[in-house]
């Protein structure tokens, strides 16, 4: 009887010279994407949780309004609205949306999408007063950020 | 006389180079935050001045209504806590029994949410998202989804897309928003 036992020595090793090409083209696309903000806060913000919650499509057509506790303890513990550079008062809203309004190009005007970042503790007597302002300027459509709640 | 040179050929050694661009990557991963507005879409009612007051008949208003406490009163019933809206919603909106005190139709349904002034943001936003879930199961349910997956279609794929009309086709989602009384 003859045995059939031939020894095989497999020396699979994969090659990983490829593997930094692959890191750097995921480092690529993250350096692409960054937004490094520079702005800082000026209204302290936590938004509350939901779970229905859509994307806004159409980045080009969000504006932004904050609400929350100013970050600068010596205006207050009131409340405030921002528009991510500076403070806005109430009545300046329907300036501001117009303002807005006028860097859309045309048809896009009456699709604005305000997104209203506002604190978890905050009344609803002050966002009412901002949807007012909003209905006022026609400017309607608005998504109230918040997070996802799983 | 050929003066035969060696050419000294000293590779780089590149075994590094997969660590610093980790080390890049890691940072990067660390420190960017993916702009994504997500949030509750929802279409305010035109001006109050310009707009012509329309007479509801009061079966087909749901109210909501949430007191400075944040304590809910739900088609005039004190409640303290969500539990149970959305099935509510769905049998107000769908009204299968046609029961005289529900909706006559889907697309006459409407969803009032009045808060008080001194009511909490956190406690408006978890009335809406559950007036949206209930719409969103609503709208699912008609095309054999659930309504997370409805939800997450994807409106560029055009098979999708017609899942997504023909989910809420006739029944638009009627959130009004009323004014808060002092």
């Amino acid at each position: 009887m003859k045995s059939f036992k031939r020894k095989t020595i497999v020396n699979a090793e994969i090659s990983t010279a490829s593997l930094p090409d692959i890191v750097f083209l995921l480092l690529f696309f993250f350096m692409v994407t960054a937004v490094i903000r520079t702005d800082e806060k000026l209204v302290k913000y936590e938004v509350p949780k939901a779970k229905h919650i859509n994307k806004a499509e159409m980045k080009t057509l969000i504006r932004e309004l904050q609400v929350g506790l100013p970050a600068n303890t010596r205006l207050g513990t009131e409340p405030l609205i921002s528009d991510g550079s500076h403070y806005l008062k109430i009545n300046e809203l329907v300036q501001w949306v117009n303002q807005e309004k006028a860097t859309l190009p045309e048809p896009y005007k009456d699709q604005m999408i305000i997104v209203l970042k506002a604190d978890e503790a905050v009344k609803m007597g002050l966002i009412a007063d901002i949807q007012q302002e909003l209905r006022k300027s026609n400017a309607r459509k608005v998504l109230y950020r918040s997070k996802e709640n799983i | 006389m050929k003066i035969t040179r060696k050419v000294n050929q000293e590779p780089v050694n590149t075994g590094s180079m997969a660590d610093i661009a980790f080390l890049l990557l890691i940072f990067f991963l660390v420190s960017t935050t993916i702009l994504q507005e997500k949030g509750l879409m929802i279409t305010l009612p035109p001006d109050q001045e310009k707009q012509p007051v329309m007479p509801v008949n009061d079966r087909n208003l749901f109210k909501i209504s949430i007191n400075s406490k944040n304590e809910f009163l739900i088609q005039d019933e004190p409640k303290q806590d969500l539990v149970g809206l959305r099935e509510e919603l769905r049998m107000f909106i769908l009204n299968p029994t046609e029961a005289s005190d529900l909706a006559e139709s889907p697309k006459k349904a409407i969803v009032s949410l009045k808060s008080n002034r001194g009511t909490d943001y956190a406690a408006f936003i978890a009335v809406l998202d559950e007036v949206k879930g209930a719409y969103y199961d609503i709208y699912g349910e008609r095309v054999g989804l659930s309504g997370d997956q409805y939800r997450h279609l994807d409106l560029d794929d055009s098979r999708q897309l017609a899942l997504y009309e023909r989910g809420k086709e006739g029944i638009p989602m009627n959130i009004s928003i009323a004014e808060p009384n002092k």
